[in-house]
């Protein structure tokens, strides 16, 4: 296995024989043990559902269900603007991250040119600056170019943040790239941007899935960027807007659940989908 | 079509360093497919990717046909490269890894269409063409990247041990069909491997590479009956040849203590007359134990190959030589043999250079 | 081709955290800077409440074993292929893509005064534990650090596991040949191989501790009662942007880039070592 990343087929699970439970009480019992696991770590869906099919009342004195909370919803939370904000924040942002990492790993990895290693190391070395130690610099630096009323702040911030482990995983994963099939592009007459373009960014379609995913939960999920260079209310991700509810605690709890249930939706969909690559990218600084 | 001319080419990675190339001169006329050779870190790869364009030439120059392409991109170079590793894209299909070369060049796409099937019916790919490489087999893959080469109908073939990655059974019909091939087409090809039975089966000529610095060319038999020095004696062939140290005396040659008459003239020996006495394993010839003229050997390990086989043994001042045993009776392990020159057979080499004498 | 990743970081991120050192040394706004020089540090150690924000840090790494250990076992337990164990590992997994806000918020619900937590101690007999969990300082520091290790259970487990997949089994059948029980297998055979994945873990686990949890307190707890759940980052968050000591949020700022960047040389020079 070279580079760094791991492969696709190599999800968790033995290489080989699995220990196998020949024992069917001991077997009885660990799928038990699983099955408990498996509530608390599904509890908050379970509550999220359950809570936000009740209306105040019959959360709070007990009571039956009802879709009244949902009703309520409109009028609590802006959600489908806020979806529609999210999603043009992560794709803009993720976008840019993946031009910007797929380029200068291509570079650092296949190219060879002086200050490259420089360079290589003051990007990678940004992945050590957490957000909180520039973020209230950043912030003032960017009110002042009049960045906080659009999504360009915000964008550019999750832009930054998100470059420096990205270009790492592309290094790795062009290093791991065999220098003859590039070879073979120059034979074939392409010059090194058509190479970039035409073959290795193909090739490489499996880290940029780990790099979308790995971006879109952080991104999706994140409040406070979101927070401070999205001062618009009309422009705030649903996060946000779920944070800003949530933290004036006089709100009506299930709307809030049922809230939740819809901001978590599209990553708990993107999750689904794009799990293995996740995976991947966890476990790709670790290096192998 | 065209010829292929190295004239003083060098390639120097690090200054300083030995020359990966050193002054390569080598001319290979139209359509003759040349196969250099020689063992990893000889400079071969290097060579070749010079002619491609995918390393730069730190001296001399480099023709295809009459136009220098020294300082020319490989896209203008007129040639195609077959890869060890293939270097299939594997996000295209076959049939567009075949075609992709020629839609860089905007040709049109009627015939690129006409060219791709053509090739892949001269290579049975035709099954193939909408796989993508992963879904093949090595030789299938193996395929593609010769049709890939073919489809530009370049002036060169350069072909870097294109067989290496084949098992054992399929390099050899590989190889037989790629020399047939190159024939078919009549294109000039230039084949490096570090197999010198390859070279010496696929080859109109062969260039033997040591160390940067080119050793012999010439035609396979020509290389194997009359290498021009030790190092090619002893890489060409399989069992090696036995290179035993002997001295020039007036009638011929003492080695192991006998001395084996040379009627030809040979040139004069460096330092104090000593040489390097070379004889095939077939140069050889085993006899009775203590037959007169015959040099003891205790045999140490006999290789059955079913219709000869090979005597490994030791001499009484501890050389080791192989002889080759015609046939099935062979002598057992732990006996005692006569070897015999046969002098007809004997190649003599400079003590100190190594140099043919 | 480097060029755009590079001035983006730059200008976004490494600016920024020149900014962060020029500015810890003054007093400022966010409009007008003075500068003050060093002694805004020291004063800063002479704060109470700094230590005790530093104290709370301290408090939360205690919870980080549990963070690993618990994912650990689990992990050896999938590992085992138990039946459907595919969806177990993507069931435990799947509170990776919920947002902290939405943990936090849920948390929030379940330890408060009348919240599932205290219904199920009372349900099981344990009702003198009950509490409002969430209005005590130290309660809710604990409540803090349990939602934390719940939340790191999916990431480190897919972490172990992967690492598990990578081993030999050979190994494992060899101890068992030489007697070893399942336990001591897993202690003295899979534990040991699994040192990398097991430090990788506990490196992600800490640089989440100190910067990852500003939504969860921001939603759950709001940093309080008193200081009693406010960590460092959460303390820039609040001296910059609801305090308005911009000069005093930057230093606070560097002090957690040089915390979390002693961490993570730390961390390589480790990794340099066993190489």
């Amino acid at each position: 296995m070279s580079g760094g990343l791991i492969t696709l087929d190599d999800l968790p699970g033995p290489v080989t024989e699995p220990r196998k439970i020949r024992r069917p009480f001991v077997g009885s019992a660990l799928f038990f043990a699983m099955i408990v696991i498996g509530i608390v770590m599904l509890y908050p869906f379970f509550f999220m559902i359950d809570t936000s099919l009740r209306s105040e009342s019959s959360f709070l004195n007990g009571g039956g269900h009802s879709l009244a909370s949902w009703r309520a919803l409109d009028s609590t939370l802006p959600w489908r603007q806020q979806l529609v904000n999210s999603t043009i924040v992560c794709l803009l942002s993720i976008g840019i991250i993946l031009t910007c990492s797929t380029m200068a790993g291509f570079a650092f990895a296949k190219l060879r040119y002086p200050g490259a290693s420089a360079v290589f190391v003051a990007i990678i070395a940004a992945i050590l600056i957490p957000v909180q130690s520039i973020v209230i610099p950043a912030y003032v630096d960017i009110a002042q170019w009049h960045l906080l009323t659009s999504y360009t702040g915000a964008v550019l911030m999750y832009s930054a943040i998100g470059t420096p482990f990205a270009t790492f995983l592309m290094t790795v994963y062009y290093r791991s790239l065999p220098d003859e099939v590039l070879e073979a592009g120059v034979i074939d007459g392409l010059s090194y941007p058509t190479i970039f373009l035409r073959i290795a960014l193909p090739m490489s379609v499996p880290a940029l899935a780990t790099i979308f995913v790995l971006q879109f939960i952080q991104i999706w999920d994140d409040l406070l960027i979101g927070l401070l260079f999205l001062q618009n209310p009309s422009e705030r991700t649903i996060t946000v807007g779920l944070g800003a509810l949530a933290a004036g605690r006089t709100t009506d709890i299930p709307v809030l659940m049922a809230g939740s249930l819809v901001s978590a939706l599209p990553a708990i969909v993107v999750f689904l989908i794009f799990q293995r690559f996740l995976i991947n990218g966890l476990t790709a600084g670790i290096g192998r | 079509m065209s010829s292929v001319r190295f004239e003083y080419a060098s390639r120097i990675y690090a200054a300083g360093h030995r020359p990966a190339v050193d002054r390569l001169s080598l001319e290979i006329p139209d359509g003759e497919l040349c196969v250099l050779v020689g063992p990893s870190g000889s400079g071969k790869s290097t060579a070749l990717r010079m002619l491609a364009g995918l390393e730069p030439a730190d001296g001399g120059k480099i023709f295809i046909g009459d136009r220098d392409v020294t300082d020319l991109a490989p896209k203008r170079r007129d040639i195609a490269m077959v890869f060890q590793s293939y270097a299939l894209y594997p996000h295209m299909t076959v049939a567009q890894n075949l075609g992709f070369a020629l839609r860089v060049k905007r040709m049109p796409r009627e015939e690129v269409k006409r060219r791709v099937e053509e090739a892949a019916e001269l290579l049975e790919l035709t099954p193939y063409l909408k796989r993508r490489p992963r879904a093949l087999s090595g030789g299938q893959r193996q395929r593609v990247a010769m049709g890939r080469a073919i489809v530009r109908e370049p002036q060169v073939f350069c072909m870097d041990e294109p067989l290496s990655n084949l098992d054992a059974k399929l390099r050899v019909s590989t190889r037989t069909q790629i020399a047939s091939l190159q024939r078919r087409l009549g294109v000039t090809m230039v084949y490096v491997t570090h197999d010198q039975v390859e070279a010496m089966t696929m080859g109109d000529r062969v260039a033997v590479l040591h160390e940067g610095v080119l050793q012999q060319v010439d035609r396979p038999l020509d290389l194997y009956d009359r290498p021009c020095n030790v190092f090619v004696a002893g890489f060409m062939g399989s069992p090696a040849m036995n290179l035993l140290p002997g001295k020039r005396v007036t009638d011929g040659v003492e080695v192991l203590g006998t001395v084996v008459p040379v009627s030809r003239a040979l040139g004069a020996p460096g330092a104090n007359g000593a040489v390097t006495a070379g004889v095939r394993p077939e140069g050889l010839q085993l006899a009775g134990h203590s037959e007169p003229g015959t040099i003891p050997v205790t045999v140490e390990f006999v290789e059955e190959l079913g219709s000869d086989g090979f005597v490994y043994g030791t001499v009484d001042t501890g050389e080791r030589i192989t002889v080759r045993s015609p046939g099935r009776s062979h002598p057992s392990v732990g006996s005692q043999v006569g070897v015999r020159f046969e002098p007809a057979q004997l190649h003599v080499f400079d003590g100190e250079s190594g140099e043919r004498l | 081709m480097t060029a755009p990743a590079f001035l983006l970081v730059a200008v976004i991120l490494g600016w920024p955290m020149l900014q962060a050192f020029y500015y810890s040394l003054t007093q400022w706004d966010g409009i007008t800077a003075t500068y003050i020089g060093p002694s805004t540090y020291t004063h800063e150690f002479h704060d109470p409440a700094f230590w005790r924000v530093l104290q709370n840090n301290l408090l939360l790494i205690l919870a980080i074993p549990l963070a690993l250990v618990i994912p650990l076992g689990i992990a050896f337990l999938l590992d085992t292929h138990v039946f459907g164990w595919r969806i177990f590992r993507s069931a435990y997994f799947l509170p990776t893509a919920i947002s902290w806000v939405v943990i936090g918020m849920v948390a929030e619900r379940f330890f408060a005064a009348n919240g599932q937590l205290n219904s199920m101690l009372s349900a099981v007999g344990l009702g003198f534990l009950s509490t409002d969990f969430l209005s005590g300082e130290r309660s809710a520091l604990l409540a803090v650090a349990l939602t934390f290790v719940w939340s790191m259970i999916g990431t480190n487990m897919i972490i172990f596991l992967t690492g598990m997949a990578t081993l030999d089994p050979h190994l494992a059948e060899a101890a068992r040949v030489d007697g070893a029980s399942g336990w001591q297998t897993f202690r003295r055979v899979t534990v040991p191989q699994l040192k990398r994945f097991i430090q990788f873990a506990l490196m992600m686990t800490l640089i989440s501790a100190f910067t990852a949890l500003f939504s969860l307190i921001f939603v759950m707890t709001s940093g309080g009662p008193g200081y009693g759940t406010t960590t460092l980052e959460f303390f820039v968050y609040q001296t910059a942007f609801a305090v308005g000591q911009f000069g005093t949020g930057a230093m606070l700022g560097v002090i957690l880039f040089v915390i979390m960047a002693t961490v993570g040389i730390v961390q390589i020079v480790l990794l340099r070592t066993k190489e």
